[in-house]
């Protein structure tokens, strides 16, 4: 036994650690992996009726999600959030985080308060937000109202074209303070030296933004990318709650048609419903896949 | 102050570099506090109107509470929705943060340190579940739970179930990186003193992942506290709601008045934004950390 080489002993003994997975991987299995499997068998079926029994229908329930015109404003729902996650969210996040890190008073107070929305229910911020929202009396037409006083109100949530702008902006009022703390992080680890060398050499404040923020903050830029990729196909309290009195075609996401089909209605579109889920499943592995793959290349 | 105002000696170009700095410091900080209020303020609003009448609100919506009420707040505990949804969630997030944690460390732990076949797949396994939006699982986990041979629709565990299941990838996650840096000469000694791997586990390992723990319990415990989707499809029963789902069935019945619905806002939140005024650091880092190993 003691003439075991040292290599080998810890490697023998790493295998008893099997057991060590199991619970973790029967709950895995049983909660997240079988469902998935069932979410596939179920979109080869229909239900003619709530209460009848599901008949076998192969890709036919697919074939019908392609022509489906609301399953498609759905995903280019996804698809909106995600650019504007990018293109709006992202960029106002960095500018908090660069403002503060210039000596500001009260800097902790700042943080606490952009922070704060995080740790508050996502039912919390839909139902404040609506009361925003409200025509006529919610808070944004009154503000509106001060430097407009004719203004008529704004069918926000309602409206066709604004719901999913209003909601983003809710969706911005929550998650900015988020990334903008992952970007105070991130600013934390630049040299302050790199700032005074670029001062030295008569580089403007934004030129050193450029040519020294940007540059190294690409990593914490990149996560924050990654965040929102994976991210805006798991959106589905928000714009569910608060977009509810939009047109069809102007409130659903991949996951809140995929509930309402399941759950709202009582037509018992489950086959139907589980074939979007599979559509959604789809979507966010190649997503998952896509920002793994580019992470990977732009590490090397 | 000096700093921004150059002294008169200076040539005139310094003087409006100065000028210029002076200037941008004072847009800068201008953006910011705008910023503050269009996040601060609608959760000030929401404590104020709280202790407003809902004509008042309606009439004067930015005005103070000259006329404070405990009306708004008496009907709200009257409604006997809010203790019972503290109360699961309490349950439900408490069990399903200390089952995942248990399970997630032992699994962790396995990664790092194991040595069995397909260690490399299985963790592929875990780390998808990251990318994967519950959503998919809404309609067969229903289903499911209503006709399977056990029925956990409308219990406890109908929740607790895929709430740790869906933890676990983070939790493995973080959990095998911080085992991984848990230096081997340690566990080795250990080893050979006769250690069992349990005994590693618990008595060199897991005392040495503690601030890893707390990232993913406090990342895990918010995400389940303010779980929405899950408990929507699979709780019908009224004793069983959580409190995001007490506070929208409120909002279903007194939508029309916004004291109440302020009143039960604050009710649902001034608790969690309290713990997180005390605990700030702690909170920001757990939210955030675990994001990051995302």
């Amino acid at each position: 036994m003691t003439s075991v080489s040292t290599r080998s002993a810890p490697a023998r003994f790493g295998r008893g650690l099997f057991g060590f997975l199991l619970p973790a991987l029967v709950i895995y299995a049983l909660f997240v992996i079988l469902p998935i499997g069932e979410a596939f068998r179920l979109s080869l079926f229909r239900w003619p009726s709530a209460v009848s029994e599901p008949v076998f229908c192969g890709l036919r329930n697919f074939a019908a999600l392609m022509g489906d015109a609301v399953f498609w404003s759905a995903l280019g729902h996804n698809v909106l959030l995600l650019v504007l996650s990018l293109a709006v969210q992202l960029p106002i996040a960095l500018m908090l985080a660069v403002f503060l890190s210039y000596p500001v008073r009260g800097r902790r107070l700042f943080r606490t308060v952009f922070f704060a929305p995080m740790v508050m229910p996502t039912v919390a911020i839909a139902v404040l937000w609506s009361y925003v929202y409200l025509p006529e009396q919610g808070l944004l037409d009154q503000v509106i109202r001060l430097f407009d006083r004719g203004f008529s109100g704004g069918a926000w949530l309602g409206g066709p074209n604004t719901a999913m702008l209003c909601v983003f902006a809710t969706i911005c009022w929550r998650y900015v303070g988020f990334h903008m703390v992952l970007f105070m992080a991130g600013l934390a680890g630049i040299p302050e030296e790199l700032y005074e060398a670029a001062r030295m050499d008569g580089a403007s404040e934004w030129g050193a933004f450029k040519a020294i923020t940007l540059p190294l903050l690409k990593p914490t830029i990149r996560v924050s990318a990654t965040l929102s990729i994976i991210g805006s196909l798991k959106y589905f309290d928000l714009v569910y709650m608060m977009a509810a009195g939009a047109p069809e075609k102007s409130r659903e996401l991949m996951a809140t048609y995929v509930y309402r089909l399941g759950f709202e209605g009582g037509q018992g579109r489950f086959g139907y419903g589980s074939a979007a889920a599979v559509m959604l499943f789809l979507v966010a592995l190649a997503a998952g896949a896509a920002v793994t793959f580019m992470g990977r290349r732009t590490n090397d | 102050m000096t700093a921004d105002f150059p002294s008169s000696d200076l040539t005139g170009r310094t003087r409006r570099r100065g000028g210029a700095r002076f200037f941008r410091r004072a847009v800068r900080e201008a953006i910011l506090i705008l910023c503050l209020v269009a996040a601060g303020y609608p959760i000030l609003w929401m404590g104020v109107s709280a202790i407003r009448l809902d004509r008042d609100i309606r009439s004067r919506p930015f005005g103070a509470p000259v006329h404070p009420t405990a009306n708004n707040l008496r009907a709200v505990f009257a409604s006997g929705r809010f203790g019972r949804g503290y109360l699961n969630s309490l349950v439900v997030s408490g069990v399903s943060v200390a089952v995942s944690i248990a399970a997630a460390a032992l699994a962790g732990y396995a990664f790092a340190r194991g040595n069995f076949r397909g260690k490399e797949l299985l963790f592929l396994l875990f780390l998808a579940g990251m990318m994967i939006p519950v959503h998919v699982t809404l309609i067969p986990l229903n289903r499911l739970m209503s006709a399977g041979p056990v029925r956990l629709k409308d219990t406890y565990f109908a929740l607790i179930g895929p709430y740790v299941g869906f933890a676990l990838p983070i939790g493995v996650l973080i959990l095998r990186g911080a085992f991984e840096a848990v230096p081997r000469d340690l566990e080795d000694a250990a080893r050979i003193d006769g250690c069992s791997h349990w005994g590693i586990f618990f008595h060199v390992g897991l005392p040495l992942v503690r601030p890893a723990l707390a990232t993913v319990i406090i990342f895990n415990f918010l995400t389940m506290w303010n779980e929405f989707a899950f408990a929507l499809t699979l709780i019908s029963r009224p004793a069983l709601r959580t409190l995001p789902l007490a506070l929208w069935q409120f909002k279903g019945e007194r939508d029309v008045n916004l004291g109440q619905m302020c009143a039960a806002l604050c009710v649902a939140v001034v608790p969690a934004l309290v713990v997180y005024a005390l605990a700030q650091r702690h909170i920001i880092r757990g939210l955030t950390a675990g994001a990051i190993k995302q």
